[in-house]
């Protein structure tokens, strides 16, 4: 490893003060990210950071890229509009479960059909942890919380099966309880050329249970790697995937060995096709005369 | 805490003592961000403490740096901030809203207690003897900064009997 890197995590941390309660699982995946960015090298300026709403999405304000802490469920297709009009962005996406999973679920699947060159990182903490530690769609049934006293009566769902589901083509899971770990499943997501989905595991502590705390995560980790899984068997990691909410496995679940084209390279192809048979542009309005 | 890319059987002197000054700088970086969190919830005896430890930390950085511009002048080095994580930062979980001095301080000597531990683990791996000596020392040095939190910590008045988590009101929804 070379020890001048051109760009260092310190250059992606802004001077605004993370305002998350001490503890927060939040603070790790910050340091997360600007290793991982400082490792792939592209300058602030070159990346769009855009979140919904929640604890989780204050994160593009921690750092220096340009951020847009959107709407509640809305930073997908915000994400989506920005690389549409500057592909040559880096666009990253970020949140946790009630802004991924609950609100703005309906647009994963679309997101990953489209296959936009985006990378969404989750900060999944099975509660609503901004509004003060409602129910979220990650929650376990029976959780008791301030809307579900008795307990939940849902069952939770399981965001690694259903990206995997809908076809993500790279699909993984991270922790703090493994930093270096964490850091580097986010820069091999950045690279991965297509959507990229990564679902942390990063506690609450305020408002989460004490088995999803670091020592109760550290318990049930187990590295994929370790277990020998191959990150290019889809079928292997739908299996594994199954274990979300008793097992935290960390590490790729599924990177498709040949990643199709991204859907802003399909546009520009079908630009460039178009443009082929396409009227110069004085004549463009002969199109509308009548002959 | 964990390191990536160092090959300790070939560490040289000049990336020993980079090495001990980037743990520092880490470590001090870490107790200012708790600081400022401690401010940012209205603790302000933790914060005090933490800006402390970050004074500590960073006086030792230069201390290190010192000896090694004294040795080496400016010559690059082949480690970076990039292949450590957390070796005498205390981790972020140790950070808690509201937390007491006491807490503080056990944060604090938890921390010191891993970096010692680091400097152990990585001891028998080392080849060089100058490296060697450099490690021991960092690794005695630890125990004296586990005697400054600990000297810290006896100062302390005994507990209250009655803690104030007693009378802080389970966090309320929205
Ligand atoms: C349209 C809309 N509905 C509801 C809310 C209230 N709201 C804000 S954040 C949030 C959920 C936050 O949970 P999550 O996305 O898991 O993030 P966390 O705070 O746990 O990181 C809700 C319901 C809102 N801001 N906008
Ligand atoms: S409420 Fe929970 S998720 Fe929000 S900042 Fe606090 S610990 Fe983090
Ligand atoms: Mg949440």
């Amino acid at each position: 490893m070379s020890a001048t890197l051109e760009y260092q995590a310190k250059d992606y941390k802004s001077e605004l003060k993370p305002i998350w309660c001490p503890g927060c699982g939040d603070y790790s995946v910050v340091q997360g990210i600007y290793r991982a960015l400082a490792a792939i090298g592209r300058p602030p300026h070159e990346i769009a950071f855009i979140s919904g709403i929640g604890c989780s999405s204050r994160i593009p304000g921690y750092t220096t890229a340009y951020g847009f802490n959107t709407v509640h469920g809305r930073a997908l297709p915000i994400a989506q509009g920005i690389k549409m009009a500057n592909p040559d962005l880096l666009v990253l996406a970020a949140g946790g479960d009630g802004d991924g999973f609950s609100i703005g679920g309906g647009h994963l699947a679309h997101l990953v059909r489209r296959n936009m060159d985006i990378t969404y990182i989750v900060m999944d903490n099975q509660i609503y942890g901004l509004t003060k530690g409602q129910l979220s769609p990650t929650s376990q049934k029976g959780r008791q919380t301030c809307t579900s006293r008795f307990g939940s009566l849902e069952e939770p769902v399981n965001p690694l099966l259903y990206m995997l589901a809908y076809g993500a083509h790279f699909v993984a899971q991270a922790c703090p309880t493994d930093l270096a770990g964490m850091a580097a499943i986010i820069e091999e997501a950045i690279r991965f050329p297509g959507f990229a989905f990564v679902n942390i595991q990063s506690p609450c502590v305020t408002y989460g249970e004490e088995a999803q705390q670091m020592k109760g995560l550290k318990a049930i980790q187990e590295s994929l790697k370790a277990l020998g899984h191959d990150p290019a068997d889809r079928l292997a990691a739908m299996d594994l995937a199954q274990q979300y909410g008793t097992k935290m496995h960390l590490g790729v679940f599924y990177r498709n060995p040949e990643p199709p084209a991204t859907y802003e390279q399909l546009v520009r192809e079908r630009q460039a096709e178009q443009m082929k048979n396409a009227a110069p542009r004085e004549r463009i309005l002969d199109l509308f005369i009548k002959k | 805490m964990s390191t990536q890319g160092i090959d300790f059987s070939r560490l040289s002197l000049k990336d020993a003592l980079d090495l001990a000054v980037l743990i520092e700088e880490e470590a001090k970086e870490r107790y200012e961000e708790f600081a400022d969190q401690m401010e940012q919830h209205r603790t302000p005896e933790a914060a005090k403490f933490f800006r402390y430890m970050a004074l500590n930390e960073a006086k030792h950085g230069e201390e290190l740096a010192a000896r090694r511009a004294t040795l080496f002048g400016n010559q690059g080095s082949s480690v970076n901030r990039s292949m450590l994580f957390d070796i005498e930062a205390p981790d972020y979980d140790e950070a808690r809203a509201f937390m007491s001095p006491r807490a503080a301080m056990q944060a604090a000597l938890a921390s010191e207690t891993k970096a010692h531990g680091f400097f152990v683990a990585a001891l028998p791996s080392i080849q060089n003897p100058e490296v060697k000596a450099l490690f021991e020392e960092l690794r005695d040095e630890e125990v004296e900064h586990q005697d400054l939190v600990k000297a810290e910590l006896a100062k302390l008045p005994p507990d209250p009997a009655v803690s104030d988590e007693e009378f802080v009101d389970a966090p309320a929804p929205q």
